[in-house]
């Protein structure tokens, strides 16, 4: 298994859900140093988080040997976090309706329109060189600067 | 996240602590559901007051045992809802499918209705 690699604004971890703790400690010490409140805080999170475990499970089919990784950037009043793994490819358009009645107690499928309830963009994209990126944009007004 | 649990009047009532995002902590709510069926406890209340918030791993688990509960005859009801969660039941449309009270005693006392 690799190693988590973690630096300023960005966090590799290997395809392992144990991970996600120090990736939520990571998420939450970038965000809340951008002075970002709670609530936004937590939107970006549940986001990341869902973003990451997709890719750990469906990307990278939980090959521990493969890395995600989530990158961090503030630009004036907003944070732009990407999340890249090292899977196949995935197409957002193929997702059943998470609301319609034979969806609605289904136990999985619904991360990624939680994510794009929560974030003011979302966009998905398969990189030349394999592995899906996805880029979400958060607004939010600093509580203090 | 942390997880604890006690019985009153015949319930059970778990209350986790912490965030619900997926790895192991969402393993063992999971398999602490499931354990009660097995002692043929099918009453459970969830009591959410101390969990910051939950991805869509979490509310996965609450239908798992929502479902295996009355699947077996019983039932799983919400308590302490945060603002945070309730907006993701909401816009998932789940708030539709559980019960949900404001404190431990009035979800008790549901279950003897």
């Amino acid at each position: 298994m690799k190693d988590i690699i973690k630096e300023p604004g960005r966090i590799v971890i290997p395809s392992d859900p144990t991970y996600l703790q120090a990736l939520d400690d990571f998420l939450e010490e970038t965000l809340r140093g951008f002075g970002m409140a709670d609530n936004d805080v937590a939107d970006v999170a549940i986001s990341v988080t869902e973003l990451v475990n997709n890719a750990i499970t469906h990307g990278n089919m939980n090959d521990s040997q493969k890395t995600v990784e989530v990158k961090i950037v503030r630009n004036s009043d907003q944070v732009e976090v990407t999340i890249k793994d090292q899977g196949l490819g995935f197409n957002p358009g193929n997702i059943p309706d998470p609301l319609s009645d034979e969806n609605l107690l289904k136990e999985t499928g619904r991360g990624i329109f939680i994510v794009r309830s929560l974030m003011d963009k979302v966009e998905f994209e398969t990189a030349k060189n394999g592995g899906t990126r996805v880029k979400v944009v958060k607004k939010f007004t600093p509580v203090e600067e | 996240m942390k997880l604890t649990d006690r019985e009153e009047g015949g319930v059970v009532i778990l209350e986790p602590k912490g965030k619900i995002m997926g790895g192991p902590d969402a393993t063992i709510l999971n398999e602490r559901l499931h354990d009660f069926i097995k002692t043929d406890k099918r009453n459970v209340i969830i009591d959410l007051g101390k969990v910051d918030w939950m991805n869509s791993t979490g509310l996965g688990i609450l239908i798992s045992g929502l479902t295996t509960m009355r699947n077996n005859g019983g039932d799983l009801k919400l308590v302490n809802v945060t603002e945070k969660i309730e907006s993701l039941l909401t816009i998932t449309k789940l708030i539709t499918v559980f019960e949900n009270y404001d404190s431990i005693d009035d979800a008790v006392k549901s279950f003897k209705t």
